[in-house]
């Protein structure tokens, strides 16, 4: 199947210029209104520089949130079970693409199961907040301090995962591939912190063995996300340095969710 | 041998009815205070203690300062330039907290089978104020002392709530904040009252305590979920996500009353 992408010119998503795409202009709505509204007029005063241009340059470091937010039920029924069971999805891992407007853009994550959406990782985030939360509380040490200490320990986590996913991709030649992309790839990893979370709660002794089921699951997922990335990006193939980056990309998962599934009231360790 | 003087009779210029007044004036007497000016000019509403007009009502019933400054009152609205005490407004209108509306919204919620939508229309932020400090009440009869933690976990959680809701319904959805916050502050009922049952609730009995809190909760999720959906646009075909969301929200407070 990825035969033919290889030979392909890199297929860029648009770097979020304001032209109308199957979104519409990523600045209107509601739910882009407040990020132009806010960050605009913030940015406006900082650089003291014209609106169009503060907008222009946001547009091209964060790409219209909404598109991430157009889900569905069933779309994230189906996308729990890609993560979770990766090696149970049957269909290809490539992203449905489509012409519109004279640029190719993918679709959104209603049509197209390999889209990245945010709305996944935010609930695993919360999810594994609260799990944290019950789980102290269980063995008697909850209190609401050490409760912001793990929602700490989790953005920490979750940045963490972003770098090395930015890093693997910028050593690659181009990091091209858009931040929230990149932040809801590194967001999935919550979903399956999340299980193993519940099922710490329920049994103790099932977290040994759902753990690291979690560590491999999240790694296969990521392995085969980022083969897609890389393949749509980056120009040049060279194949023994991407093999080894994308396993240590899935190596590095074990040490990374080990230490964020560990949660006792130093939050550090 | 005793030696007799005349006492005057101390005689207060009370209107109402004599047997009753004589322990006020007991009271009354006791306070120095200046002989009012005659009752028809008194320009400064509250300095004037005139009981000579001390309604019947206010000299049985009221306080001793209460029959006064009701009977001054009537007197002050006749005052100079300064705007007068009689057309002000009541205190409460004054800064936007309706009681009966509060009652009502409080109450619609209370029903956790059928949540009357129409209420909540107009938003307003008491109610949830009211309802935060009696679950921070609740919380220091238990022996928590969580005010900041709460607002916190309010404040954060309703612009969690926006976020996930206006981003959700796309390019048509206008949930505002203060709605939003306000929602959120009343959905919390139910929590006040786990938090009020989990008071009684012995030592001991933790599953009793979770399937408790578990039930709250889902009432909870579900009146703040149905009313967030109907209230503003674009919400209805996300209703479950947004409703695990709410959940999420209400999970998060329960644990501060369960722990």
């Amino acid at each position: 199947m990825y035969n033919n992408m290889g030979p392909q010119p890199g297929m860029p998503r648009p770097p979020g210029n304001p032209q109308p795409g199957p979104f519409g202009n990523p600045f209107t709505g509601a739910g882009s209104g407040f990020i132009r509204g806010g960050l605009g007029a913030y940015g406006e005063r900082i650089l003291g520089s014209s609106s169009e241009y503060v907008q222009s340059n946001i547009s091209r470091y964060f790409s219209d949130p909404q598109y991430y937010f157009q889900v569905n039920d069933q779309y994230v029924r189906n996308k729990l079970k890609v993560v979770l069971f990766p090696f149970l999805h049957r269909g290809h891992w490539t992203r449905i693409s489509e012409p519109v407007g004279g640029r190719l853009s993918y679709k959104p994550p209603i049509y197209d199961i390999n889209a990245p959406d945010l709305y996944i990782p935010f609930m695993a985030f919360g999810t594994y907040v609260v799990l944290a939360g019950l789980s102290l509380g269980l063995n008697g040490k909850f209190t609401p301090e050490a409760l912001n200490w793990l929602f700490v320990k989790g953005l920490v986590g979750w940045f963490l995962q972003v770098m090395l996913l930015k890093v693997t991709l910028l050593s690659l030649g181009s990091g091209e591939a858009p931040l929230l992309d990149i932040v809801a790839y590194g967001g999935y990893a919550f979903a399956g912190l999340c299980l193993a979370g519940f099922s710490k709660i329920m049994w103790g002794y099932s977290y040994y063995a759902l753990m690291p089921w979690t560590c491999l699951c999240t790694g296969i997922f990521l392995v085969k996300t980022m083969k897609r990335v890389l393949f749509a990006e980056v120009r040049s193939y060279d194949s023994s340095k991407h093999h080894y980056l994308l396993l240590f990309l899935a190596l590095v998962q074990f040490p990374l969710l080990i230490w964020l599934g560990n949660i006792s009231v130093n939050w550090l360790f | 041998m005793t030696k007799d003087f005349a006492v005057p009779p101390v005689v207060f210029p009370t209107g109402g009815s004599s047997g009753g007044a004589n322990v006020q004036q007991r009271r009354f007497s006791a306070i120095p205070f200046q002989q009012p000016p005659p009752q028809s000019s008194s320009q400064i509403p509250f300095l004037s203690f005139n009981m000579g007009s001390a309604a019947a009502s206010s000299a049985t019933t009221a306080g001793p300062f209460g029959g006064t400054i009701a009977s001054s009152s009537s007197f002050g609205g006749g005052g100079g330039g300064s705007p007068s005490f009689e057309d002000e407004e009541p205190l409460l209108d004054e800064l936007g907290i309706h009681p009966d509306q509060i009652w009502k919204k409080t109450r619609s919620i209370l029903n956790p089978f059928r949540i009357n939508q129409t209420v909540h229309k107009d938003s307003d932020l008491s109610g949830p104020i009211f309802l935060y400090l009696a679950l921070c009440l609740f919380q220091l009869l238990a022996g928590k002392i969580q005010f900041g933690v709460i607002l916190g976990w309010i404040v954060v959680s309703s612009i969690f709530l926006y976020v996930v809701f206006n981003m959700l319904a796309g390019r048509n959805g206008n949930l505002n904040l203060h709605t939003c916050t306000s929602l959120v502050g009343y959905c919390l009922l139910p929590v006040v009252v786990l938090s009020a049952v989990s008071l009684f609730v012995p030592q001991g009995a933790g599953p009793v305590k979770y399937v408790l809190a578990g039930v709250f909760v889902l009432w909870s999720t579900r009146a703040c979920s149905t009313l967030v959906v109907s209230l503003a646009d674009g919400g209805e075909e996300h209703r479950g996500l947004i409703a695990y969301a709410c959940f999420l929200i209400y999970t998060l407070f329960s644990l501060l009353v369960i722990f």
